[in-house]
């Protein structure tokens, strides 16, 4: 099983169009948003432009990353057949989503730690502590949208994967503060979006103390995504 | 566990629908140790839907299929069976050394990665990325994954599509190997010469059922193994009616057409060609033009599946008229 977590981890690094969208696109989108919201400005509740950008494009990453690499990938891995000739090894059904799911792991630190090196550069001013701290709440929390992408790659055809995935990200990267910091009137609903949460994760480094509540709402979203993604694997094994 | 004697392989009365189309309908069907054994049949015939089942990918609707006396998963996980399906996509991205590695590693049996590129033909494009090989190139790391550990069972459907002709015989001599020392192999296939000259057994499969089974032989000879074929021409005098020619010995199958000028064309398909002629003299004809041809296994698979589609044709009918009445 290792050898297919090894080999997962590596032609996902050695895709190219994964390092251009969850690299390099994050990154350069932070330098764009740093500049056009003014690089020495707040936005609200008094978090800097670059510490507030460099969370939600880390997070931006991070998510396309995991979407992309886990639901596009079983999708079109269901419709080649790949999973079929993988039910003909001895590997147990799971290794598979645990071997996707492991990739996704290792995939989003460069996503995270690029913007984060690009923040340093920047200016944001951090302790030790506070960097590792935050690298790995955002490192937790994306397995919380792995779990997503699992059961979307399951449940979307292949036709419909990249739009129905590109869909969701946007819509939650609208709605959860990707781009924008949430009006305080979209707050209520935003609580809901696993995105925002996400990005809540940062909170302790804003002066704003550890956010429970997010960490209460993405847990429930990790347990509810794994249910999905357990249910869907299991139809998709029957229908082979 | 004894490899040498018992079943590979049963099916028991085993039926798959999907939606209304019966897919696999009644298979009994019973594979032996060390047999070469070639699924015929045409397109939609069941082939691919049987090899699914025996292989577990799909549970059966009725009947129990059994590989080694046991559930088919259970031969998978002990390494006794190997596959390469028609369907078998490959993961991208990974180097053909890489997949091949994995399938090694992940084999309770499993062999050297080098020994597998070699049996399977693929050192050359060992370091090749497996989403930039041609089919051919595709079938034999599939031919590789199915390879790649010391399994009793080789199973491969259609296995030598996209292959050129070279690469074809490059790949039945592998096949060959494998079933020189002892494995059994099955494969489905819709090239005829490659069950005529392989298989030590066929396996004809039509909408479902198993319409014939035995060695290519036998096959043809149920076929009518040779077909009789010349002229009758009214000068010759003795204008012999249609029974005389029906019961010729060894005959399975006749058409006789008639020209205008009277001459008819006569083609017997007959199990015993040379009694056939034999008794055609003996009776007082004189037969012009006389040939005698071997037929094919394709043609004696398209006689057995063509027999088989007027037998349901006419069970259709009667029924229809039954219901009329």
């Amino acid at each position: 099983m290792t050898t297919l977590v090894r080999l997962e981890i590596l032609r996902t690094l050695r895709n190219k169009r994964y390092l251009m969208f969850t690299v390099l696109y994050p990154a350069l989108l932070y330098v764009f948003f740093i500049s056009a919201y003014g690089s020495g400005g707040t936005v609200d509740g008094g978090v800097s432009v670059k510490s507030y950008f460099m969370v939600s494009m880390a997070t931006f990453g991070a998510v396309g990353a995991v979407l992309t690499g886990s639901a596009q990938r079983i999708s079109l891995e269901r419709k080649s057949g790949w999973t079929r000739q993988l039910r003909l090894t001895a590997l147990p059904g799971r290794a598979y989503t645990l071997g996707k799911i492991a990739a996704c792991a290792v995939t989003t630190l460069p996503a995270i730690l690029v913007v984060f090196a690009i923040g340093a550069i920047e200016g944001v001013d951090l302790t030790a502590a506070q960097w590792l701290g935050l690298a790995a709440a955002l490192w937790l929390g994306s397995f919380v949208f792995a779990a997503l992408g699992v059961a979307l790659g399951y449940a979307a055809e292949p036709d419909a994967v990249q739009p129905v995935v590109m869909i969701v990200y946007m819509l939650m990267a609208l709605f959860g503060g990707t781009w924008f910091p949430v009006s305080d009137s979209l707050k209520g609903y935003a609580r809901f979006n696993p995105v925002y949460d996400y990005n809540q994760l940062a909170s302790f480094v804003h002066g704003q103390g550890v956010a429970t509540a997010a960490i209460a709402v993405l847990a429930a979203f990790l347990a509810l995504f794994t249910a999905a993604a357990a249910v869907l694997y299991r139809k998709d094994a029957r229908r082979a | 566990m004894a490899t040498g004697t018992g079943e590979v392989a049963a099916f028991r009365n085993v039926s798959k629908s999907y939606g209304r189309v019966k897919a696999v309908n009644g298979l009994d069907l019973v594979l032996r140790p060390g047999e070469t054994v070639a699924l015929l049949g045409p397109n939609g015939a069941g082939k691919s839907s049987s090899l699914d089942l025996l292989l577990g990918l799909r549970e059966p609707d009725g009947g129990t299929v059994e590989l080694f006396g046991g559930t088919p998963r259970a031969a998978i996980t002990a390494g006794r069976v190997g596959a390469m399906l028609q369907s078998g996509g490959l993961m991208s991205d990974v180097k053909v050394r890489e997949i091949v590695e994995l399938a090694c590693k992940v084999h309770p049996r499993g062999h050297r990665v080098d020994e597998v590129l070699t049996t399977a033909g693929i050192t050359e494009i060992a370091d090749r990325r497996v989403d930039k090989l041609s089919g051919g190139q595709e079938q034999r790391v599939r031919f590789a994954l199915a390879v790649a550990g010391r399994n009793d069972l080789i199973v491969l459907d259609e296995p030598t599509t996209g292959m050129d002709v070279t690469v074809r015989r490059q790949f039945w001599d592998a096949m060959r190997a494998q079933a020189d020392a002892g494995r059994t192999v099955l494969f489905a296939t819709h090239y005829l010469e490659e069950a005529d000259s392989i298989a030590d057994r066929v396996l004809v499969l039509h909408k479902g059922r198993l319409i014939a089974d035995g060695t290519s032989a036998e096959i043809k000879a149920r076929a009518g193994a040779r077909r009789i074929g010349f002229e009758l021409h009214p000068a010759d005098g003795a204008p012999a009616d249609e029974a005389v020619l029906r019961a010729l010995p060894g005959t399975v199958g006749l058409d006789v057409s008639t020209r205008a000028d009277g001459v008819r064309t006569v083609r017997i398909r007959s199990a015993d060609a040379d009694a056939g002629v034999a008794a055609l003299y003996a009776a007082g004809l004189y037969p012009r033009g006389l040939e005698v041809t071997s037929l094919g296994l394709e043609q004696a698979f398209l006689t057995i599946t063509g027999e088989q589609d007027l037998a349901e044709q006419a069970d259709r009918t009667e029924e229809e008229e039954a219901s009329v009445r």
